[in-house]
């Protein structure tokens, strides 16, 4: 069989009841060490008692102290009626009087040997509860203590102690049991908001992600907290991949009715001349619809990699100089002369390179297309503790109003020139997920910078 | 340990005078039961009670366990139980159960651990007085009563209580002077028993004896022989008889009649141990078993003791039906208590004392 799930039901109810159990052993043995107490001195009174009274029976008759045992004594020892008794009585010799003459003696009480002392024992490998006083004779003919000892075997104590003990632990049991019983009933009680939760969520149409409204308890209100706020992201989310859909589906049905127009345009055209310059235009619809295909699937994967790939330490300038090299062969005018500047040593930085690398390529895509005429380049600087990268055209550049637009996914130019790219909101993106920053300088005499910011790693920072 | 040397001198003392005690005056007498079919193995019975009392019960058992014979060891009780200590103390086995009526001679030995428990529902039915510690059981209810020759005893005398006998020897001290018979507690275990009982029980025991000495009471061993006296005539009155063994002598025609204390019964109940070392105490113990068993006890009140457990007395008897539902009752419980009573230094004491009272007599006039 398969092991089970641990269950939080479980848990507690183990928990609890291991909690419970010991407590009830803890309990039970002190119900035990209380009750033996309580045994030993409820028979020990009839012990010393007998012993008192045995030896207030010894009398000097004829110069030798003798005694009468009072039957009244063991009639009262015989109330604990399964116990054996033995007894010694010595004369003040030393000599021994009647009874049992290898029955122990306890350590009398110091100076009062008067006063009865009550100790354990053993006696023919019987445990037995021993008493015993002295009584003083200072006669004419007998000076000196007799003593009286008595023993008695336990087990009426014993029987006494467990009953008590036994009373005590069903006591502790049933006490136990009510404890078990409400806790079970309280921990079905305090988990079944959990399963209102877990049928809530079972039952909602898939497409529903508006906040649960369910009462639950304080404890419990984070996780539906958690679980609300988990789906408004996920709403979010969804919103924001419907719309982007939405949009990269407006996007691309332009231009293919455009290309498709160009197209029945060709099949229709006799003269060469126009269908040269038609099949010029499809050239350049197909291959504005390649790059835009291009910039989707760039802005998809980098969307995606923002939520799944870790970050590691990478060098800035290396991501950057691949990025120009990966690019430029693809669009480069030769009449374009490139150049790249950085500083020495590594850039290093937190952040994903294929990610990074996508948004270079973008950017310097961008100014291909749109800007440069002459001179392109890429520009790394280390500015106090963050990594910069610019990139300079010699183009027209976006103007100022613009800024803020061409960020913006398919924003439209109402210039025209630039509508539809992508690749600036991309680098925009990646920027912000590296908690970094996309800007733009005025136009100068370099020319029209981009640039990107990045915080510096750490570079004490293992790598 | 200034202790030990005295300790050890009277150990030394104590082996000594077992030592030098006599043999067993009497020699012990032994019966043998043969099984009733092939016999498979033989219980011994060591026993300070009657074989007369005691047959019935024995055939009793042998009806029920055919295989088994029944070896039966009868003694003097004092002689018993030095026997039975001896042979515990060594290790010795002394057979297989112990039967006595002095029941504090068993009560001694369970105390020093010399039986073994015997758990049965027969032993829990037992009145409380009845069972030690699961060890000692009473199998008998045996009161102790006076017995009179109706012959010789004018109806006006007949004494139903102690007062009344203590009153009459005397008012009437010369006619019964020397025909008054009692237990002698010296050389009976049930007389040291039923006389201490009644020193304990009454304030008229001292009025007693000393009517007893006056009237130059006889004493003898034991009842049977107070009974033969009465037959005979020589005695008028027995006090403190076994009510069991008069009344055996009254179904049998003898010409006694039974008075039940009216102040109260002492009641004695015969004990019976199994020894810790017993050979066989599986035999032993469905011996046991079977004289507290309701078919045991049956044949103890029609054939053997007459008077059974739960107080009922036979028919015949002066007295009251019941004596426990009279509230008569004094048992000899069976318990710790007789350790006191079976105290060496208490019994020579008690002894010398009653001897003063009853035997030597200091002349008068």
């Amino acid at each position: 069989m398969k092991t089970r799930d641990p269950s939080l039901f479980t848990r507690l109810a183990v928990t609890i009841a291991l909690v419970l159990a010991v407590g009830a052993a803890g309990l039970t043995s002190l119900a035990w060490y209380s009750a033996r107490t309580a045994a030993d001195e409820a028979y020990d009174r009839l012990l010393v008692g007998a012993v008192l009274q045995i030896a207030e029976a010894l009398t000097v008759q004829n110069g030798e102290v003798t005694v009468d045992l009072p039957i009244s004594a063991f009639e009262m020892l015989a109330l604990s009626d399964r116990d054996r008794i033995f007894y010694r009585l010595t004369g003040p010799k030393g000599e021994l009087l009647t009874g049992y003459p290898d029955l122990p003696v306890p350590a009398s009480g110091g100076e009062r040997r008067d006063r009865p002392v009550v100790s354990d024992g053993v006696f023919r490998d019987v445990p037995v509860r021993i008493a015993s006083v002295g009584r003083s004779f200072a006669g004419a003919d007998v000076q000196g203590w007799a003593q009286v000892v008595v023993a008695q075997t336990r087990e009426a104590r014993f029987s006494l102690a467990r009953d008590l003990t036994l009373n005590a632990t069903g006591l502790v049991l049933i006490m136990s049991g009510i404890a078990f019983g409400g806790v079970i009933f309280a921990l079905r009680y305090s988990l079944k908001p959990l399963t209102r939760i877990e049928t809530a969520l079972t039952q909602r149409d898939p497409q529903d992600l508006t906040p649960l409204s369910l009462e639950t308890p304080r404890e419990i209100r984070a996780l539906v907290g958690s679980i609300n706020h988990f789906m408004s992201r996920l709403g979010e989310r969804m919103e924001l991949m419907q719309r982007f859909i939405a949009d990269a589906a407006h996007q691309i049905r332009t231009p293919l009715t455009a290309l498709s127009g160009q197209v029945d345009l060709l099949a229709h055209e006799a003269d060469a001349v126009r269908q040269r310059r038609h099949l010029e235009r499809v050239q350049a619809r197909t291959k504005q619809l390649g790059r835009l295909a291009n910039q989707l699937l760039s802005h998809a994967m980098v969307v995606h990699r923002k939520e799944s790939v870790p970050f590691e330490r990478i060098d800035l300038a290396k991501v950057a100089r691949l990025a120009l090299r990966n690019t430029l062969p693809a669009s480069l005018n030769p009449d374009i002369v490139t150049s790249f500047e950085a500083p020495p040593g590594p850039l290093l930085i937190h952040g994903d390179r294929v990610s990074l690398r996508e948004a270079i390529s973008n950017i310097l895509d961008n100014a291909v297309q749109h800007g440069a005429v002459a001179r392109l380049g890429i520009v790394l600087s280390r500015q106090g503790t963050s990594a910069r990268l610019e990139v300079h055209d010699d183009g027209p550049g976006i103007p100022r109003s613009q800024w803020a637009l061409v960020t913006q996914r398919f924003a439209k130019d109402p210039s025209g020139r630039r509508s539809g790219g992508l690749g600036l909101a991309i680098a925009s993106e990646v920027a912000a997920t590296h908690q970094g920053q996309l800007s733009f300088l005025e136009r100068d005499e370099k020319g029209f910078i981009v640039a990107l910011s990045f915080p510096l790693a750490d570079p004490e920072e293992d790598p | 340990m200034p202790a030990k040397p005295a300790l050890l001198a009277t150990l030394l003392a104590a082996v000594l005078a077992l030592a030098a005690a006599p043999a067993p005056a009497r020699a012990q007498e032994t019966s043998h039961f043969p099984a009733r079919a092939n016999e498979i193995d033989t219980l011994t019975i060591h026993a300070a009670a009657d074989i007369a009392a005691m047959k019935p019960l024995i055939e009793g058992f042998q009806e029920r366990h055919p295989n088994w014979g029944v070896r039966y060891v009868e003694y003097v009780t004092n002689d018993l139980v030095v026997a039975a200590t001896r042979a515990c103390e060594t290790g010795k086995v002394l057979g297989d159960v112990l039967l006595s009526s002095a029941v504090d001679h068993l009560v001694k030995l369970a105390n020093d651990g010399c039986a073994r428990a015997l758990r049965s529902d027969a032993g829990r039915a037992l009145p409380h007085w009845a069972n030690w510690r699961d060890e000692v059981f009473g199998f008998t209810f045996e009161p102790a009563v006076i017995a009179y020759n109706y012959d010789a005893v004018p109806p006006g005398d007949v004494p139903r209580t102690r007062v009344e006998l203590a009153e009459l020897l005397r008012s009437k001290e010369d006619f019964y002077r020397g025909r008054i018979g009692t237990y002698d507690p010296r050389r009976s275990g049930i007389g040291y028993l039923l006389t201490i009982s009644d020193a304990r029980q009454t304030s008229a025991y001292g009025r007693l004896i000393e009517s007893f000495g006056r009237a130059r009471a006889v004493v003898h061993c034991c009842t049977s022989d107070l009974l033969d006296e009465l037959e005979r005539g020589r005695l008028l009155i027995g006090y403190n008889l076994l009510g069991s063994y008069a009344y055996a002598r009254i179904k049998a025609g003898a010409r006694l009649r039974i008075v039940l204390p009216r102040d109260y019964t002492v009641v004695l109940s015969r004990g019976a141990m199994i020894p810790a070392l017993a050979h066989r105490p599986a035999l032993a113990s469905a011996f046991v078993e079977f004289i507290l068993s309701n078919e045991g006890q049956r044949i103890s009140r029609e054939r053997a003791f007459f008077f059974s457990i739960d107080g009922a007395s036979p028919a015949d008897v002066d007295g009251p039906s019941s004596i426990i539902s009279a509230g008569l009752f004094r048992p000899i419980t069976i318990g710790p208590s007789l350790l006191a009573v079976y105290d060496e230094a208490r019994r020579t004491r008690f002894l010398a004392e009653w001897t003063r009272s009853v035997v030597t007599v200091p002349a008068r006039d």
